[in-house]
This record gives C-alpha cells, sequence and structure tokens, in this order.
C-alpha cells in the first residue's frame, strides 16, 4: 500500500480529463427555496484577484498605492487584526507594483501584527519566505506565501476560537484592497474597470458578520465606523442598469474607504 | 504515518479504476478535510504552470454532502477572468458534479473535467458580469455514504 510519493506526484500530473457536458443539473434554481443548503462559510477575494481583471484592460499604476504608514499597535486585539488584514492587502498592492522593499516591510509587519495576535510561530516561515523572494524579485512565490500567512492566520485564528478575529482579518484585507481598487479607478477611470467594485452582497456579507460579532470585539471608536461605512459602500457598490459604477460613485468609495483605513491605523 | 495514509488516499483517487488496490482498502481510509485539499491541489497542479496558469487560492470550502443532495457556494467573481474549481470526496464511487449559477439562479455555460475517478471534479467558467455567482457541489446517489468534501479554486 505504501507508495513511492513522486510516483503519486507524477500520476497526479497526467491524470487525463475529459471535458463533459454539465450533468443532471437543473436549468434553474431558485435562491429563495427554503430547502436549498447555502454553504455558511464565504472566501473573501483577495486583492490580486480583483486586480488581475484590471489590469487586463491595460497596465495600471500599481505604485502610486504602495504606502508606507507606521503601525503603532495597542492593547486592542481587534484593531490589530483589522491592522494585519490591511498589511496583508499591501503586500499584495506592493507585489502588483513589483516594489521589492515595500514587500520586505510587509513581510516584517506581518510578522510583528502576528506575534502581537500570539500566532507568530505559525506565521514566521511564511513572514520569511515573503521577504527572502521579494529580495529575489520571485512575484509568484511572494504572492502565494502573502496568500498562505493570510489563510494560516485565519485557521489558526479558528483553532484558538477566535472566529470574531477572523472576520476582522478578513474585513481588513478586503478593506484595503477596496481602498487600493477604488484609488486607481479614481485615477484611470473607466466604465469597463468600475464594475469591478459591484459587490453589494459581498458588502452585505461583511457587514452582517461584522453587526454579528460580540461587543467586547467592536470597542474602541473605530468600530463605530465600520457599520456606517459598510452601509454606505453597499449602497455605492452596486452597478447601475448598464453593469457600471459611475465616476462619482468610484472617488465616494475611494473617499469612504482611505477614511475607514486611516480611522484603523490611528490610535 | 501521515505520508501513508496520504498516500493511500492519493493513490484510492488517482489511480481509480485500473488501481490494484483492493476495495477493502479503500474503505479504510478516513482522510481528513487537509488530506482532500491535497486530494485536490494535486489535480489542480497541470493547470498552475505553463503559459497561461491558473493562480490557487490558499482558502478552501468544505463541509459534508449526502448522495443525492447539493450544496451551494455563494461566490464573488470578478468580469475578465477565468476561474477553475475543483471538488475532492474520498470514495471513489462517489460520483460528485460542480456547476455553476448566475445571481439569478440561472446555470451558467461551463467547461466541466472529469479525471480518472469520479470523485474528482472540476468547473472552468469566465464570468460575463462581476458579481455574486453560486457554484452548485451535488453527489449522485452512486454511494450510500454522507461524503466530506473540499473545495479549492484558482484564477487567472
Amino acid at each position: 500500500m505504501v507508495m513511492n510519493r513522486s510516483v503519486l506526484l507524477t500520476l497526479a500530473a497526467v491524470a487525463f480529463v475529459i471535458p463533459v457536458r454539465a450533468q443532471e443539473a437543473p436549468g434553474r434554481i431558485d435562491l429563495n427555496d427554503p430547502n436549498l443548503v447555502i454553504v455558511e462559510a464565504s472566501v473573501i477575494p483577495i486583492p490580486l484577484e480583483i486586480f488581475s481583471s484590471l489590469d487586463k484592460l491595460g497596465t495600471q499604476d500599481w505604485s502610486k498605492q504602495v504606502d508606507e504608514r507606521e503601525i503603532r499597535l495597542d492593547a486592542n486585539r481587534s484593531r490589530t487584526a483589522m491592522l494585519f488584514g490591511l498589511v496583508v492587502s499591501d503586500g499584495f498592492i506592493a507585489v502588483q507594483a513589483q516594489d521589492k522593499e515595500a514587500v520586505r516591510r510587509v513581510g516584517r509587519e506581518v510578522l510583528r501584527l502576528a506575534s502581537s495576535l500570539g500566532v507568530a510561530s505559525s506565521v514566521e516561515q511564511h513572514a520569511n519566505a515573503i521577504v527572502n523572494g521579494a529580495g529575489q524579485g520571485d512575484w509568484p512565490v511572494v504572492r502565494k506565501e502573502l496568500d498562505k500567512t493570510r489563510q494560516t492566520v485565519l485557521n489558526k485564528m479558528s483553532e484558538l476560537r477566535d472566529d470574531e478575529l477572523v472576520a476582522l482579518v478578513s474585513l481588513g484585507g478586503w478593506l484595503g484592497g477596496t481602498q487600493a481598487l477604488a484609488a486607481v479607478l479614481k485615477q484611470n477611470y473607466s466604465v469597463e474597470g468600475s464594475d469591478l467594485l459591484n459587490q453589494p452582497d459581498l458588502v452585505k456579507q461583511l457587514k452582517t458578520d461584522f453587526n454579528t460579532l460580540p461587543a467586547r470585539a467592536k470597542r474602541g471608536k473605530v468600530f463605530g465606523q465600520i457599520t456606517q461605512t459598510l452601509e454606505h459602500l453597499e449602497s455605492l457598490m452596486r452597478a447601475d442598469a448598464s453593469g457600471a459604477i459611475s465616476q462619482g460613485k468610484v472617488i465616494e468609495i475611494s473617499l469612504s474607504t482611505k477614511n475607514l483605513v486611516d480611522a484603523i491605523y490611528e490610535i | 504515518m501521515r505520508f501513508e495514509r496520504l498516500h493511500s488516499l492519493l493513490a484510492l483517487v488517482l489511480l481509480g479504476g485500473f488501481s490494484s488496490l483492493r476495495a477493502q482498502e479503500a474503505v479504510e481510509v478516513k482522510p481528513s478535510l487537509d488530506e482532500l485539499k491535497l486530494v485536490a491541489q494535486q489535480a489542480a497542479i497541470p493547470h498552475l504552470g505553463g503559459g497561461n496558469p491558473f493562480i490557487l487560492r490558499e482558502s478552501t470550502w468544505s463541509g459534508e454532502v449526502e448522495p443525492g443532495k447539493a450544496r451551494l457556494i455563494q461566490v464573488q467573481l470578478f468580469k475578465r477572468n477565468d476561474y477553475h474549481f475543483w471538488v475532492a470526496v474520498p470514495d471513489r464511487k462517489a460520483a460528485v458534479n460542480l456547476n455553476l449559477y448566475n445571481g439569478k439562479g440561472e446555470l451558467l455555460e461551463a467547461k466541466t473535467l472529469r479525471y480518472e475517478t469520479p470523485n474528482l471534479a472540476s468547473l472552468i467558467a469566465t464570468p460575463s458580469e462581476t458579481g455574486i455567482y453560486y457554484l452548485r457541489l451535488s453527489l449522485q446517489s452512486t454511494v450510500e455514504e454522507t461524503q466530506p468534501w473540499t473545495v479549492i479554486y484558482a484564477y487567472r
């Protein structure tokens, strides 16, 4: 029964694939059917997933979105969790801009924040790989390690029953990516690109996740601002009949997300 | 020990019909969700290289599904990207399907891929609009036992 691992990997690589038509799938499903079982876990897209789509419309100047901010930590773990999400999203932006120094900085900050959250040992190897990958300009490795870092922290938080922090890391990551996307679209608006901000259901999900967090996870003045901003974004991040989001709304999304990010960084 | 377990599981899934494994050895394997994720990742590997590779996300969805039943996964997809989803369940006799629906509940055209055994499947789709979609995972009634499942995805 014991097999050589390399043999298995080879077999995996050559496993053949047969295209077939959809089988036994209903042509339409009633999404309001109470018998439908919808998986509760939500996976938040990483910024690179969205940037990848925008770059197909033409090269964007991501370097202007690379921001060097001083991170001052306090005892508020919820805020630290949001900062962690924001810093990882900064890493994705720096990868897109291929900014080695910014990625190295992110690698170091990720480790510092993970230490503050009590999960440094799980993140250390990924943080080191980010710093080393950046040094070599190996962007695919950096991208992969950033995603691994993010996922490792989320998994570790779940293991430690810190589910409220999971939601806040995800929210911080989404917020950082959305701020960068909106800022790029503001500078270089296109109707086609604006549709990437059409995320009302995702914002609604994030808002629900945030609102259901226990009060102890929302202590601090910035947390009062979050619900309000998400409500505002939910109405803004909805495409019109033509599938676009107007330039005015893009500017407002950019401003709104920037204000919230600034508030999270401030002590 | 973990490697042996993993080898058993991978052999089970990947060698499928031409494996010399006996059926009773197969049912002894109780994979963890991490191992199912690895199986799905093995299936993804050929799509992660070459000229226009997919980029695999670390995030996964997982759960359990009864024979003849389905689960819906809500996903935010972005226009102009291609997405590739893989699903894996442990029992090689279990046939699993993936389909994609838009936010109105309409079935979308997508390329469905089948592997050596029916307990692995994948789907490639290119959304025409940015928005919420529903990935439908269904288990045919070819087995009697509820199956744990894992879905992974990649984009390009």
